[in-house]
């Protein structure tokens, strides 16, 4: 490809796809600045006037910080959850010598073709009668269960970069295999962990299909069914504090994908490969 | 994903296998194959959530077989299915490639594109709600007013021609950006010396991508569109939110269908016949593509290890 059509590719390509990609995000934004008045009758057009009237009546109410703090709980616990589960597990079928690990492997990665409805209504069943429907281990377990292959699968692939000598090494110097899992291999690990960790924050803080069926006490609420919630509660009227409460719900995970960017996008294989 | 992967290890020490292992192992069976197995014995079962369930053999699975709202909601699933995957991967895939040819402000780009799907499902619905809507006059309906294309605008949500395609979209439009970091990512992540070498010997741009660059990351390929498959087989979050399969079942999916079925009529054994319907057709769809990968990918590394050899000598 030529310098000219590249530079012509980009001129129309980036600035049009970029527009589709972030202009309605950027709106939802606006839209939550704005007075109610005005967006009703002319919603696309720019704000004439800011107002943080709508901030402050989401605000008041108080609900949505219980939201906030349900949904922390259940993405944190969660997180470490599926980063030392599958740090472990993926440590141990690529650093053992053992019979079974390709056939425990493959069960692993089974569960990627294993659709989350399933669990819905066995779960919802087991939880009503175990009396922990509403509560933040319900959707922690089948979020980690979930998780699970697609993680193991990528500390596996990892260690693969991770040579043998090196553990070899670390054997005859008379390291167990839990300090070679602590002091050499997880260490090592640092940009799957983060990869692993920046991509399940952001599903599981969005998540709604398992709030959805498995919490309806609004003090377990994640935030996600909180803004349905908030949706239904100012009807189709206040889209102003609708906006808001939308606004504030994202906030969290803006920041930390703000804050891991560079991580994510160093990707897994070149600490790997390189390190 | 490759048995490669697999049984290189070392360490012999069946203790600390265990303690390493087991933790996971446990967590998965009991997260993931309990409600498999717990699905497939309810789907045998009438059971209305009060008293004892009835075992009433395939009764549900003959039942699904002859309502017409199955039939419709696997089609609409297909459908939804071919448009999120399209749009993620041929997408993300393109952004990714001319983003590597960007010198300045990638990381810009990368961010805000991204930024879609870290919002949740209920707002992203909300949004497109808005998007759609004609009174008062939603965005895409404004902006085909304005080129001219008014007699195209019609009410999204609400026509039974239009809803598939407009529930489909947002799922599609909301992960473009994490396809495309992921994309991205493999491909920096390249030797630059495979494909220097190839331009040395007078290879093209698009042969470089075509030919070394997208077979070297195909493992990341088939690892997202994995993902990507099974993420829009259990498409649920978007057409149960903005229509709840409506129009009456114009947009119905599968796990829509599913759930009503379960948790607003009641009916959990022939919900979770479904399930298992669900289930089942996923696993076939992953099982074909991997297949499908795996053969070709086998056949494709030999040549690349052949290549690189040659490029190797060459280089020497």
């Amino acid at each position: 490809m030529k310098k000219k059509t590249l530079k012509v590719i980009f001129a129309i390509v980036i600035p049009v796809f970029l527009f589709i990609q972030v202009y309605p995000v950027l709106w939802l934004f606006i839209s939550s600045v704005r007075p109610s008045a005005e967006l009703a009758t002319k919603p696309f057009s720019l704000p004439t006037s800011f107002t943080f009237q709508n901030f402050a009546k989401v605000w008041s109410d108080g609900k949505i910080l219980g939201y906030m703090w349900n949904s922390f709980k259940v993405t944190a616990i969660s997180l470490i959850l599926i980063v030392f589960l599958s740090a472990t597990a993926g440590f141990a079928l690529s650093k053992f010598k053992m019979r079974f690990n390709k056939a425990i492997y493959s069960f692993f990665t089974f569960g990627i073709m294993v659709p989350v409805q399933i669990t819905l209504i066995p779960l919802f069943i087991f939880y009503s009668k175990a009396g922990v429907l509403n509560t933040s281990m319900s959707m922690i377990l089948p979020q980690v269960g979930f998780a699970l292959p697609l993680s193991v699968m990528m500390f596996v692939s990892f260690y693969s970069f991770v040579p043998n000598e090196l553990i070899e090494a670390a054997v005859m110097d008379g390291c167990t295999p839990y300090g070679i899992f602590a002091k050499i291999v997880f260490p090592l690990a640092r940009n799957t962990v983060i990869t692993i960790a920046s991509m399940y924050s952001i599903l599981i803080w969005n998540d709604f299909i398992f709030a959805n069926t498995f919490i309806s006490d609004s003090k377990a609420k994640t935030v996600a069914m909180g803004l349905k919630d908030y949706v239904g509660a100012f009807g189709n009227i206040d889209w102003g504090s609708t906006f808001a409460a939308i606004t504030i719900s994202i906030l969290p995970p803006m920041i930390i994908y703000f804050a891991l960017n560079k991580w994510v996008t160093s990707g897994m294989t070149m600490g790997a490969t390189k390190g | 994903m490759k048995g490669m992967d697999i049984n290189m290890g070392i360490i012999q020490n069946k203790k600390a296998y265990a303690v390493f292992l087991l933790p996971a192992l446990i967590f998965y069976i009991f997260a993931v194959f309990y409600p498999i197995e717990e699905s497939i014995r309810l789907s045998f079962m009438k059971w209305n959530g009060i008293g004892a369930p009835k075992f009433v053999g395939l009764e549900n699975y003959a039942a699904m077989f002859k309502d017409k709202v199955f039939y419709t909601a696997l089609i609409n699933n297909l459908v939804y299915l071919v448009i999120v995957v399209v749009i993620q991967l041929s997408v993300g895939l393109l952004f990714a490639i001319l983003l590597t040819y960007m010198k300045k402000r990638v990381t810009l780009v990368k961010t805000l594109y991204y930024i879609p799907c870290i919002v949740t499902t209920v707002a992203i619905a909300q949004l497109f709600r808005s998007i759609y809507s004609t009174e008062p006059l939603g965005l895409l309906n404004q902006f085909l007013a304005g080129v001219g294309l008014e007699h195209v605008a019609t009410s999204w949500l609400a026509n039974v021609k239009t809803v598939l395609a407009a529930v489909s979209v947002p799922e599609g439009w909301r992960f473009i950006g994490m396809y495309m970091v992921i994309f991205y990512a493999a491909l920096v992540s390249l030797d630059p010396s495979v494909y220097e070498a190839a331009k040395i010997d007078g290879a093209s741009e698009l042969q470089i991508l075509f030919k070394i660059k997208i077979p070297l990351i195909k493992e990341i390929l088939l690892l997202t569109l994995t993902m990507c498959l099974t993420g829009a087989l259990r498409g649920f979050d978007i057409p149960f939110l903005l229509t709840a399969g409506g129009p009456g079942n114009a947009s119905e999916m599968m796990s829509t269908y599913m759930y009503k079925k379960a948790f607003s009529s009641n009916q959990y054994g022939y919900g979770s016949a479904l399930a298992v319907f669900i289930i089942i057709e996923s696993i076939i769809v992953v099982y074909l593509l991997r297949k499908a990968f795996t053969t070709r990918e086998d056949r494709e590394i030999k040549q690349m290890e052949k290549a690189q050899r040659k490029q190797r000598r060459r280089v020497k």
